[in-house]
């Protein structure tokens, strides 16, 4: 009897890890085929999908994406543009975030019933009045508006550093303000560098999102002072005006890898962010 | 004694005041935001949707009324459009999130490298939606394609048309791929929090596994997939970039003419405002789509008394 539910155990797991694994190879399809492509040549994807790897990796691809698209500008483009708004955001969120959880004012229930409509209001309401409102400031065509959305903070984000911030012991704050500390130096001197995890959360996704964003910089920006997300989505044509669909990807993959390596580097936290982010209101 | 009691609820008040103040230092930022960024463009949405703003004629501005309202209905594009909005939709939310529960559900059960396989899962969600577009429109091209290379291999001639007349099929397929990685981390939280000794006292009682789902692990998860299904219904519902930028021709970005199929009302709507520089008319289509959102999220977070289980306290 032990023998044989043993082995029905045995039979369950392998069971379970080849499906696991099956799994995982369909879902990472996509993503061998684009580093597959990246390093194939012209003929090669127009002619042999089925030979999955390359005959001799190309790795010339990388060079001309580098090269021939201007890459390094409009990667600084991004860099600049995402730092922009990054930076004062998760500053902003901190700072809000703190706030509904361990301030007191008078509004506070209000304000953070409008952080968590926010969380719900379709996003599209406000794209277009923007627009409109930045153009008549004559501010589009610059990087102004991403820096004052990054000011004004994200609802989202708010509302992940209070659920980080309601989890530190009361305790800590009342110590402080028993010795005199002020608020701001309590939260700027003990409070951050305690919030490593929820920072580095915050600061991932705003980085990520601006990084992979096409749709403002294309209505904002120009060909110039555009992002690399709104300049890869013609893709990289030859001279003779034919899209080169391997140097393409191979630019297409410089450009994730940072995403890439960002998230691996703090995957642990930004899961238990994402997981926060699911109610436990 | 008497001069302690006296002095103190002054002290008090000055505290709480001070508290207040410091409340406000430290949301201002965000809620100066709000006012500017947030509050005054709605009003200046919906002021805009009785123009007739072009973009330009900022000095010749007239009310037009309510007479892009009344467009909609005749707008024979707006409607099928909008049409086309609720069957994506339909076919998007449940796929996910079915797949992402069962997903998630199966990585409850495993107990070694789940780290990893999380890890893995959620990578596609990481890759931006022009590497993406990128990405599957060489995997589905009807020519060049991984998928319509093995099928011609298979069956010489056959062609599946991914891009155009399966557009809206790939779409769903390809968005859910991106999603994934969200919807199971959040699932498998969840499932972590229901303690195994429910399940065990469950197994005692004689339930099986599946019914240890269906009348336990189920139940105690609805709060969580309520959330997911509202999030999803209103992601789905605003959905343009993806649909855009898998078209054949879709380097061309909101110039991008969709496929039929994949037509969603926000392309129509932006396209309406950026190539025929009806601002008034976009935006009008934009509040009735926002209008139609925020009904159905009212009445999903009505029928929460019928199907979330709440805890009792």
């Amino acid at each position: 009897m032990a023998a044989l539910s043993l082995d029905r155990q045995n039979v369950r797991g392998i069971g379970c890890g080849t499906g696991l694994v099956l799994i995982t190879i369909v879902l990472f399809i996509p993503i061998l085929w684009m580093l597959m492509l990246s390093l194939k040549t012209e003929g090669e994807y127009s002619q042999s999908a089925l030979q999955l790897l390359p005959t001799i990796p190309q790795w010339d691809n990388y060079w001309d994406a580098l090269t021939k698209i201007d890459f390094a500008k409009f990667m600084l483009n991004s860099l600049v543009l995402s730092l922009l708004y990054t930076v004062p955001t998760v500053i902003t969120s901190a700072m809000a975030g703190f706030a509904f959880a361990s301030l007191e004012g008078p509004g506070k229930r209000l304000y953070f019933g409008i952080i968590i409509a926010m969380l719900m209001i379709p996003a599209i309401v406000f794209i277009i009045p923007q627009f409109v409102i930045f153009a008549r400031l004559r501010l589009t065509g610059s990087y102004w508006p991403w820096f004052l959305w990054g000011i004004s903070g994200n609802a989202f984000h708010i509302f992940l550093f209070r659920q980080f911030f309601a989890g530190f012991p009361k305790e800590l704050q009342e110590a402080a303000e028993a010795d005199g500390a002020s608020i701001a130096r309590f939260f700027v001197q003990i409070l951050l560098p305690n919030a490593k995890p929820a920072l580095a959360t915050s600061f991932i996704l705003s980085f990520a999102y601006v990084w992979g964003d096409w749709f403002l910089p294309t209505i904002y920006l120009n060909a110039d002072n555009t992002n690399l997300a709104a300049m890869l989505l013609n893709g990289y044509r030859n001279p003779q005006g034919f899209t080169i669909t391997t140097v393409t990807m191979a630019a297409a993959v410089l450009y994730v890898l940072p995403l890439v390596i960002m998230f691996f580097l703090t995957q642990r936290w930004i899961m238990e962010g994402i997981a926060t982010s699911g109610l436990k209101g | 004694m008497a001069s302690l009691s006296a002095i103190k609820p002054r002290w008090r008040l000055t505290r709480r005041s001070r508290r207040a103040l410091n409340f406000y230092a430290f949301i201002s930022p965000w809620l100066i935001g709000f006012i500017l960024l947030t509050l005054v463009p709605v009003a200046v949405g919906v002021w805009l949707s009785f123009t007739n703003y072009d973009g330009l004629n900022v000095n010749n501005i007239k009310w037009v009324g309510t007479a892009w309202y009344q467009r909609f209905p005749r707008d024979r594009q707006a409607v099928e459009s909008l049409k086309l909005v609720f069957i994506w939709t339909a076919l998007n939310t449940p796929t996910w999130l079915v797949l992402s529960f069962v997903l998630a559900f199966i990585m409850s059960k495993v107990t070694r490298f789940r780290g990893f396989f999380r890890t893995m899962w959620y990578l596609p969600s990481v890759i931006p939606v022009v590497a993406v577009a990128w990405t599957w429109r060489t995997l589905l091209n009807d020519n060049y394609g991984l998928i319509n290379q093995a099928v011609n291999t298979i069956r010489s001639g056959t062609v599946i048309h991914f891009l155009t007349e399966e557009a809206l099929i790939s779409l769903t397929m390809i968005s859910v791929w991106m999603g994934l990685g969200n919807g199971i981390v959040i699932f498998l939280a969840g499932l972590q929090d229901i303690s195994p000794e429910l399940e065990d006292a469950a197994a005692i009682d004689g339930a099986g596994r599946l019914s240890s789902l269906r009348y336990i692990i189920i139940p105690m998860m609805t709060p969580i997939i309520f959330f997911q299904l509202v999030q999803s219904i209103v992601f789905a519902m605003q959905m343009f970039a993806l649909p855009l930028l898998l078209s054949p021709s879709g380097g061309a970005g909101l110039s991008t003419a969709p496929q039929k199929d994949v037509f969603l009302y926000m392309i129509y709507a932006f396209q309406q405002i950026f190539q025929r520089q009806r601002f008034g008319y976009g935006v009008a289509l934009i509040w009735i789509l926002f209008a139609i959102i925020i009904v159905i999220t009212i009445v999903l977070f009505w029928s929460r008394r019928y199907w979330v289980w709440t805890e009792k306290k």
